[in-house]
């Protein structure tokens, strides 16, 4: 399949009709589009899907270009057609498909009409003809069958999901569209033919032929076996369904098992977050309460603490000048009085009118009752006793409270500072709740799946044998009858046939895929140049794996780069494959060569790995069609350089209106 | 003495007003105006300030204390007065004078001078308690630390030095 040109009239920002012409040149097989940012180059890529299949990955599923509808006016119509013109096995095709837009009376757009899909060819006269409306979505499944054509119709910005299919080889239809494209379906129809499933192959046939009137039990264990057919046949596609739901299911199961354990943290998280903050609450609380302390203490005994010094002081006085040492117990002015009247003192001492006794006595006066203020300094004594042992802890308590108080400043930034750290870890984490429920919903589903796997293995074994025994039964029955005894001969016949041709299928299939490995393997490594190599499997599943580390086989994670070089290698290698057997005349293996169309394929790879993939695809593909924005665009042209055939820019007008032209 | 109302006038009164003013939603650093001329004199006596009255701008209302509050408070008041009263060399030199005004004058006729005495102290207390407590402060936190350090100040200058040992066994001398 070679493609020439393609004309887009209408589609998307593509306003009236624009072509394309792509080099066919077998030296200049590279076609370079390039453009800016949201100038169409999807657009363009996307065209081709649509056109063929008539499907495109936009959100939006009109096709029709936004300036074209707007000028349609009420009870209008307009449509949008893809055209595109190519040679396959050597016959000229040309593909359309267009849709009809109508308009209703406001100038609104009605739900599109389906699309239509031609398929024009040039037949052995070299008349145009087209191919009948029921067959055309049949002869593009032979063309090229949409499993494999996003392979080739290539999407730089879809490789992670592309990557994974690839890697785990799919569906049975990925593998059946590889070997076709390898050249082995001539084999597999051939074996399809003989004893595929279907109801009608050559050795089904032969047993609808037996003679089976004159015994009964003969239809009767023919009918028993087609009822095993029909059951086993139900338990077949059973499996296959199986498995693709056990790898989705196991895949999510895995998913949440990692994103649970990425996010086991945050419960803890939450924990703490939520202890700093009653922490902050509680220190909140007790900057307030200490603040009222220090103030309450300063209020209630502030004035006695000050007044220390001064009691200190002040009893000092009083004790340095005696006047502490108050009057002599229970004696009243009167006594002296007496005394002084009677001139004696109690000690016999004879008291004169103002000699040193009389004196002595007189300032005792002051000290005694009535005159005394001895009283009063006793209490002012007591009362400074009372008040510096009341106030003396004032200052520790005020420093206490205050010291509280002023870090509160830092402890609170602290605890904040701790609280915006935990919101951050726990910014983006999910919750493990949820996760832990899907998690075991997806294992659930694993081990249902797999309990019905067992199940029904063994109802299939159980089966497998009841059917073995109807056909030995048969046989023995057969063998009585000599026409039945012909037909069991050619059934023979078939069936030796059938397994001659399937062992020789065997062999070629897996040196056909031995082959593969070893072609995309070279490519692999000339692209990425690490110490990986490629496995394929036996349902064309790739596993990377490392070449240089003792002990480890198993499949190992991929980076991007290497999930793209992955990508280009297979894709590259079955393109090359495919060519090489289509120049082998001799070989029973019939193919054609597939050109290689990438929207943006090179913006995920650095520029020594540009550089040898535009080495090795214009030597691998028949034809390169790439699609790339104006920087990658010109190292790309820089390293295919002589191989450029073909050159087109995409103008943008604006959003909604972009032209091609030639460079 | 300490029986009849008693005015802060002028910048005094202003002074009482931001003291017992609230400086955040619950806090004020004196309660009443009677805490502030409660503590007042004894600040004035330890910084030895004394201020007169005055009439400021002349646009400050007085602020008053009740006498009831006064009569309540009356011994610690009274405390206080003695307390400056045996101090203040500078009033009375010789100690008999000053036992004598801090104990036998009180409340009578002969104290008029000292009671005026006591008031300077007051009045300059009011002083030092604004300058040191108010008169920087912009901020709650503000006023809590310039009441710690001038606290701090107070216990450099003059508690350190004394511990209660000292004044419990001066008080036993008058028990003998």
């Amino acid at each position: 399949m070679l493609l020439k040109s393609m004309s887009l009239t209408n589609f998307r920002q593509f306003n009236g009709t624009q072509s394309v012409n792509f080099s066919v040149d077998p030296e200049k097989n590279v076609t370079v589009i390039m453009g800016e940012n949201g100038s169409g180059k999807t657009t363009l890529a996307q065209a081709f899907t649509w056109c063929l299949y008539g499907a495109t990955d936009f959100d939006v599923q009109v096709v029709l270009n936004k300036a074209v509808a707007q000028n349609i006016g009420p009870n209008g119509e307009a449509s949008v057609q893809v055209k595109i013109s190519m040679v396959h096995l050597g016959v000229d095709y040309i593909m359309t498909r267009e849709q009809k837009y109508t308009t209703d009376s406001t100038g609104g757009l009605k739900r599109p009409n389906n699309t239509v899909f031609k398929i024009q060819y040039k037949n052995k006269d070299g008349q145009q003809d087209f191919i009948k409306e029921s067959e055309v979505d049949l002869r593009m499944k032979e063309i090229l069958p949409k499993e494999l054509a996003k392979y080739f119709f290539f999407d730089g910005e879809r490789i992670g999901n592309m990557s994974k299919e690839i890697r785990k080889g799919k569906s049975k239809e990925f593998a059946d569209a590889v070997k076709s494209l390898l050249g082995l379906s001539a084999f597999t129809e051939a074996l399809e033919h003989l004893g595929g499933r279907s109801s009608n192959t050559v050795i089904k046939s032969y047993g609808s032929d037996y003679d089976s009137k004159s015994d009964s039990k003969i239809a009767q264990l023919r009918d028993e076996i087609a009822r095993y057919d029909a059951r086993l046949e139900q338990i077949e596609k059973r499996f296959s369904e199986i498995d693709n739901e056990e790898d989705t299911a196991s895949e999510k199961a895995k998913e949440y098992e990692i994103k649970i354990a990425e996010n086991r943290d945050s419960e803890k998280y939450a924990q703490e977050r939520a202890k700093l903050k009653n922490k902050i609450t509680s220190l909140e609380q007790s900057k307030v309460s200490s603040t009222t302390g220090v103030i309450d203490t300063f209020n209630r005994k502030g004035a006695s603490w000050m007044a220390t010094k001064m009691i200190h002081d002040a009893l000092k006085e009083l004790a340095d000048a005696d006047k502490l040492d108050t009057g002599i117990p229970d004696i009243h002015a009167r006594t002296i009085q007496f005394l002084i009247n009677r001139k004696t003192c109690l000690c016999g001492t004879p008291i004169e009118f103002g000699g040193p006794a009389y004196t002595e006595l007189n300032k005792v006066l002051d000290y005694i009752p009535p005159k005394s203020i001895g009283t009063l300094i006793g209490q002012f004594v007591r009362e400074c006793e009372l008040k510096s042992k009341g106030a003396a802890d004032a200052f520790d308590d005020i420093s206490n409270k205050f010291s509280v108080v002023s870090e509160f400043d830092a402890d609170y930034a602290e605890l904040s500072n701790q609280i915006e750290t935990i919101n951050k870890k726990l910014e983006g984490m999910l919750n493990v709740g949820e996760l832990q429920k899907k998690y075991t919903f997806y294992n659930g589903e694993v081990k249902k799946l797999r309990s019905e796997r067992i199940r029904l293995s063994e109802e299939k074994g159980a089966i497998e044998t009841k059917r073995e025994r109807c056909e030995t039964s048969i046989n023995e029955l057969v063998l009585k009858d000599d026409n039945n005894k012909r037909v069991a001969r050619f059934k023979a016949y078939a069936t030796y046939m059938y397994k001659y041709l399937f062992s020789v299928y065997k062999e070629k299939e897996s040196e056909v895929r031995e082959q593969l490995e070893e072609t995309v393997n070279s490519i692999f490594k000339e692209i990425y140049n690490g110490g990986f190599s490629l496995k394929l499997d036996e349902k064309y599943n790739i596993q990377i794996q490392v070449d240089d580390f003792d002990g480890y086989a198993g499949d190992v994670e991929t980076s991007t780069a290497q999930s793209i070089s992955v990508i280009f290698a297979f894709i590259a290698g079955v393109i090359k494959m495919a060519r090489e057997n289509n120049s082998d005349e001799n070989s029973m293996l019939m193919t054609e060569a597939y050109p290689l169309v990438m929207d943006a394929p090179l913006s995920a790879f650095d520029k020594t790995r540009i550089k040898t993939v535009c080495d090795a695809l214009p030597k691998v593909a028949e034809q390169v069609i790439i699609f790339i924005k104006d920087t990658d665009g010109e190292i790309a042209e820089d390293n295919m350089g002589s191989k450029v055939g073909m050159r087109y820019l995409f103008d943008k007008k604006n959003e909604f209106e972009t032209e091609l032209v030639g460079r | 003495m300490f029986d009849k109302e008693y005015s802060f006038k002028g910048t005094h009164a202003e002074k009482v007003n931001k003291l017992t003013a609230k400086f955040d939603d619950k806090n004020q650093l004196f309660k009443r105006n009677l805490d502030v001329y409660m503590m007042a004199p004894i600040v004035g006596f330890l910084y030895q300030k004394k201020a007169e009255v005055n009439t400021g701008d002349g646009a400050q209302k007085p602020t008053k204390i009740f006498p009831q509050q006064l009569i309540e408070n009356g011994d610690d008041l009274a405390f206080t007065y003695r307390l400056i009263m045996l101090l203040d060399k500078k009033n009375a030199a010789s100690i008999d004078e000053r036992v004598d005004k801090a104990f036998r004058q009180f409340n009578s006729p002969q104290a008029e001078n000292d009671e005026k005495l006591f008031e300077q102290y007051v009045l300059g207390g009011v002083d030092v308690l604004y300058e040191k407590l108010i008169e920087s402060a912009t901020s709650t936190e503000d006023y809590l630390k310039n009441l710690y350090d001038f606290m701090e100040d107070m216990d450099d200058r003059y508690n350190q030095t004394i511990d209660a040992d000292q004044i419990s066994a001066l008080c036993r001398l008058a028990k003998r």
